[in-house]
């Protein structure tokens, strides 16, 4: 269990980060959080616990989460960052508001595994493995992604 | 070409790569002015995102939150009561006497530096492994209770690696697999 700890230790604010940056919603993020290293301990303990692995079952759970959200369970879970309340806004940081809302001007595809690369620094072939894509999609899509928030942020940078 | 800053801010260059990209740089200012803005907007879209990390975390979630969350969950509240039930009951019908036996872990693999055996009986602690001197077997000796086990060897402290020689495995989604060890007569 001390090395489950040490794991968690390394490695959530990483996660919680990447899902800020994908939900923009800081409580669903924290409940996304906690599920992913339940998910991890309760069906890898046999495994040598790896980065890649806790962030694909974080986007699977991501993912469950969305379709519950579709489903209309959950009334939290937004794209338009403009239209949350002021206590999520109090939770991101004022200096990142304005990147959180551009990245989510990103097409799905790109903003993922942008986000992916910024918040868990994996390499593009451990990337393109959770996302289930080419090597070669994932240097075009971080690229062309980076670029796109480059006429978006061109006035906070 | 310039998805090459990518890669660069990436660090996703061979040595080499990174020194045609920085000449390409020195000829092409241009490129040069994009990759220096990339890398600072990139100080910008990796910096912290929260004010704060939520304070229910995994780790530190007291008892009473752990119990209050199973119990509030009335699927799991079952499936725990049977559980306890079916334990009872092996228990009334079977008390089995506890004997150990020793159990040797054996694996070739000269291309590695470190070998760990991981399993139900370590309670998933990793036990280091003996090198048989310059052979490239490893080794260790361990005393198991009757009954059905699974373990995996951790190579160089990070990969997973079944026993060859068994072949009841568990495989999960991700291709990797447990080795499942029967010790003993079991039912």
């Amino acid at each position: 269990m001390r090395l489950f700890n040490q794991f968690y230790i390394e490695h959530k604010n990483h996660l919680f980060a990447y899902l800020m940056r994908m939900t923009g919603d800081y409580y669903l993020a924290s409940d996304i959080l906690q599920e992913s290293f339940t998910r991890l301990l309760a069906r890898y303990r046999a495994r040598v616990w790896s980065k890649a692995l806790l962030f694909k079952i974080a986007r699977n759970a991501l993912i469950d989460e969305k379709r519950k959200y579709r489903g209309g369970k959950r009334q939290t879970f937004t794209e338009d960052l403009a239209a949350q309340d002021n206590e999520h806004e109090l939770m991101i940081r004022e200096t990142y508001r304005k990147v959180l809302k551009a990245l989510h001007h990103l097409e799905p595809m790109e903003q993922e595994i942008l986000n992916l690369k910024i918040s868990s620094n994996l390499t593009y072939r451990d990337i393109a493995g959770i996302v289930g894509t080419s090597e070669a999609n994932v240097k075009i899509k971080i690229h062309r992604a980076r670029i796109k928030l480059k006429s978006i942020l061109k006035d906070e940078v | 070409m310039n998805h090459l800053n990518s890669l660069f801010i990436d660090d996703e260059m061979t040595l080499e790569d990174k020194i045609s990209f920085v000449r390409h740089l020195k000829h092409n200012p241009s490129t040069a002015d994009e990759a220096l803005y990339l890398l600072k907007q990139e100080t910008l879209i990796r910096g912290e995102v929260v004010t704060h990390m939520p304070e229910t975390t995994f780790a530190t979630a007291s008892t009473w939150e752990k119990i209050r969350d199973f119990v509030a969950q009335p699927k799991r509240l079952v499936t725990a009561s049977l559980a306890a039930a079916v334990a009872i009951l092996m228990l009334v019908l079977w008390s089995p006497q506890t004997t150990l036996q020793p159990n040797r872990f054996v694996i070739y693999r000269p291309d590695i530096s470190r070998a760990e055996i991981t399993g139900s009986f370590t309670d998933w602690k990793r036990v280091p492994m003996k090198a048989v001197g310059n052979s490239g077997y490893w080794e260790i000796v361990l005393a198991l209770p009757e009954g059905e086990h699974r373990f995996s060897y951790i190579l160089n402290g990070q990969d997973s690696f079944p026993d060859p020689t068994i072949l009841t495995r568990e495989q999960d989604d991700f291709g990797g697999q447990n080795s499942v060890l029967l010790v003993g007569n079991t039912v």
